[in-house]
């Protein structure tokens, strides 16, 4: 076998690879030998196959075979060989030619194929205690605790029918059909459907118009659907609803005391209370981390600078640049309207692409250095905290990650960044420091926009920093927000 | 053109652990029609192979009686002819016509 390196141009690697006829040939008798005493050919004794006639019988089909298991495993053979990591898998280009290849089968010509890929760059681990980073704190007050425990109290409040009119507030149970130009339309119909006026769940003048109703009475009522309505075909229409109310109930009391932590699950309001701090202390304590990773992630990217693999840079851009896409296309906006061409985002994304790979690649040689291993338990929990999100599809999520290979490496890059963090932020110093909540809130915006400024003009950095917090940081958000939901649903069905 | 009756005498080649021990005394076996004679087994190869035939020798293997289920069956006979062919002539059987 000879390996000839046809072009080496920064990261950018290519090899040819030759295997002579030769060679080949005799790889296809050894495997022919294997199988000698087993076929069982028609007119033949076991064994007693003439070579040349296995030859011709199985030839092709095991040196298809030779061919597809040279290509699989070579790559990596010569990578490691020469003590290079390739940044993606490496592009393997053979003969097009059918003659040409039909010759490689037979035996008669080298097999010749080329690799193409790019070399992980080498990165040499600097001194990470010089790099210091601030670690806010928010002390979470009593009031704050009180709101959310009302907010808690108002949703499990219970309603006690009653006679007489509906006021705000109450809630009213109700059957109604929604006609457009006297025609029912579709989603327009509902029966016993529990509405608290002024709660505004139902689309603007609607809850009004049922104040003053009783049980038994019957309205109808016409509403304008507001025309940023998301069903284009009743946006800004006007529409008529046959109303039938059912009941009218009053809404209990608020209080927060022992009798509310019981109905939610909980032995005491104390304990409630407890567990609503809890819930903020959690939320905060994301944020927080998110600031303090934010400044790690920056003060070592400025630590580092290596050329990154090109493809590893596509590839990320690629993502960031159709998630942007269909971020503008939702929110109907053109790069016009953002104040920047797309030349320009172009640009402005894939530079934070190329930031993007040289923190993972710096990140994950950190993480090989420490031998930060990613436990399969801790896989399960984030597999399962998938699966939480998409209640009822669990089977096919399961199978999901089962089946698709890369779909478990992004379960565990996550985690093994988190892990890496936690180690890099046991390393460098870390100063507490109290704010309060605004504090903490207002500054993680203030944070994005001067790093992303520098060296840049105004107009841009200005349309390109909220999108790039937006998504950097969209995964936090978004978990911040289904935490919650899941928090308060516990506390609900508890 | 070839006469179409050549195609009929001879069915196939017989590829069998004998007929490649033959093989190295320059014979080739053909499975060929149950009335072929060796006159026309001879014309059949070597037209249809350009060859020259120096003998055929022909054998008939009577079919097996065979049960299947307790019902009384026979199996084929078949005629097998073992070529002889002339000093410095080949016929490769196995790429067919």
């Amino acid at each position: 076998m000879q390996v000839i390196e046809t072009r080496s141009e920064g990261l950018k690697r290519e090899l040819k690879v030759v295997i002579p006829a030769a060679d080949m040939e005799a790889r296809m008798v050894e495997r022919l030998e294997d199988v000698k005493g087993k076929v069982r050919i028609n007119g033949f004794r076991p064994g007693k196959v003439p070579f040349a006639h296995m030859k011709k019988m199985y030839g092709k089909s095991v040196m298809a075979e030779l061919v597809n298991e040279l290509v699989r495993d070579k790559p990596s053979e010569i990578l490691s060989e020469r003590g290079e990591k390739s940044a993606t898998q490496p592009e393997i280009a053979m003969t097009e030619d059918e003659a040409q290849a039909e010759k490689i089968l037979a035996a008669q010509a080298d097999f010749e194929f080329t690799l193409n890929y790019e070399v992980i760059p080498s990165i040499e681990l600097k001194d990470v205690s010089g790099i210091s980073v601030t670690r806010e704190v928010v002390e979470i007050d009593e009031k704050e605790v009180e709101e959310q425990i009302l907010k808690i109290a108002e949703n499990a409040r219970t309603f006690e029918d009653k006679d007489g009119a509906a006021e705000n507030g109450d809630r009213v149970t109700i059957d109604y059909l929604g006609k457009l130009d006297g025609e029912p339309f579709d989603g327009g119909k509902d029966e016993d459907a529990e509405l608290v006026l002024g709660s505004n769940r139902f689309i603007p003048g609607f809850e009004e118009q049922l104040v003053g109703l009783k049980a038994g009475d019957e309205k109808v009522i016409t509403v304008t659907f507001p025309a940023d309505y998301p069903a284009a075909n009743l946006a800004g229409k006007d529409a008529t609803f046959d109303i039938k109310v059912k009941t009218v109930a009053a809404p209990g009391a608020v209080e927060i005391n022992d009798e509310l932590a019981t109905k939610l699950g909980l032995e005491s309001a104390d304990k409630l209370r407890e567990v609503v701090r809890g819930q903020i202390e959690g939320q905060f304590g994301q944020i927080t981390r998110q600031k303090v990773k934010r400044q790690l992630l920056d003060q070592l990217d400025a630590l580092y600078s290596f050329e990154t693999p090109e493809r590893l840079v596509d590839a990320e851009f690629e993502n960031i640049w159709r998630q942007i896409n269909t971020d503008l296309e939702q929110a109907g906006k053109t790069f016009a309207d953002e104040d920047t061409t797309e030349e320009e985002a172009r640009a402005e994304y894939r530079k934070l692409a190329e930031r993007r790979v040289r923190l993972g690649l710096v990140l994950s040689e950190i993480g090989e250095k420490a031998e930060i291993q990613v436990s399969d338990e801790e896989m399960q929990r984030s597999l399962f905290e998938q699966l939480r999100q998409f209640p009822g599809q669990e089977r096919q999520i399961i199978d999901y990650f089962q089946k698709t290979p890369g779909a478990a490496a992004s379960l565990r890059a996550p985690i093994f960044e988190e892990k890496v963090v936690d180690h890099l932020l046991g390393q460098i110093k870390v100063t507490d420091k109290t704010v309060s909540k605004d504090e903490l809130t207002a500054e993680d915006e203030a944070d994005d926009k001067p790093k992303k400024k520098a060296g840049k003009k105004k107009a841009e950095s200005e349309a390109a920093a909220p999108v790039e917090a937006a998504a950097e940081e969209a995964p936090a958000p978004k978990k911040r927000a289904t935490k919650k939901k899941a928090a308060e649903d516990d506390a609900a069905a508890e | 053109m070839t006469d179409l009756r050549h195609y009929d005498v001879i069915l196939s080649p017989s590829i069998t652990e004998k007929s490649t021990m033959v093989s190295e005394h320059n014979q080739v076996v053909f499975n060929v029609a149950k009335d072929a004679s060796k006159p026309e087994i001879k014309a059949a190869i070597e037209a249809l192979f350009g060859v020259k035939v120096t003998a055929v020798n022909t054998l008939l293997r009577k079919g097996k009686t065979k049960r299947f289920r307790g019902f009384v069956g026979r199996q084929r006979d078949q005629k097998k002819a073992i070529v002889t062919l002339a000093d410095g002539q080949t016929i490769d059987v196995s790429t067919g016509l």
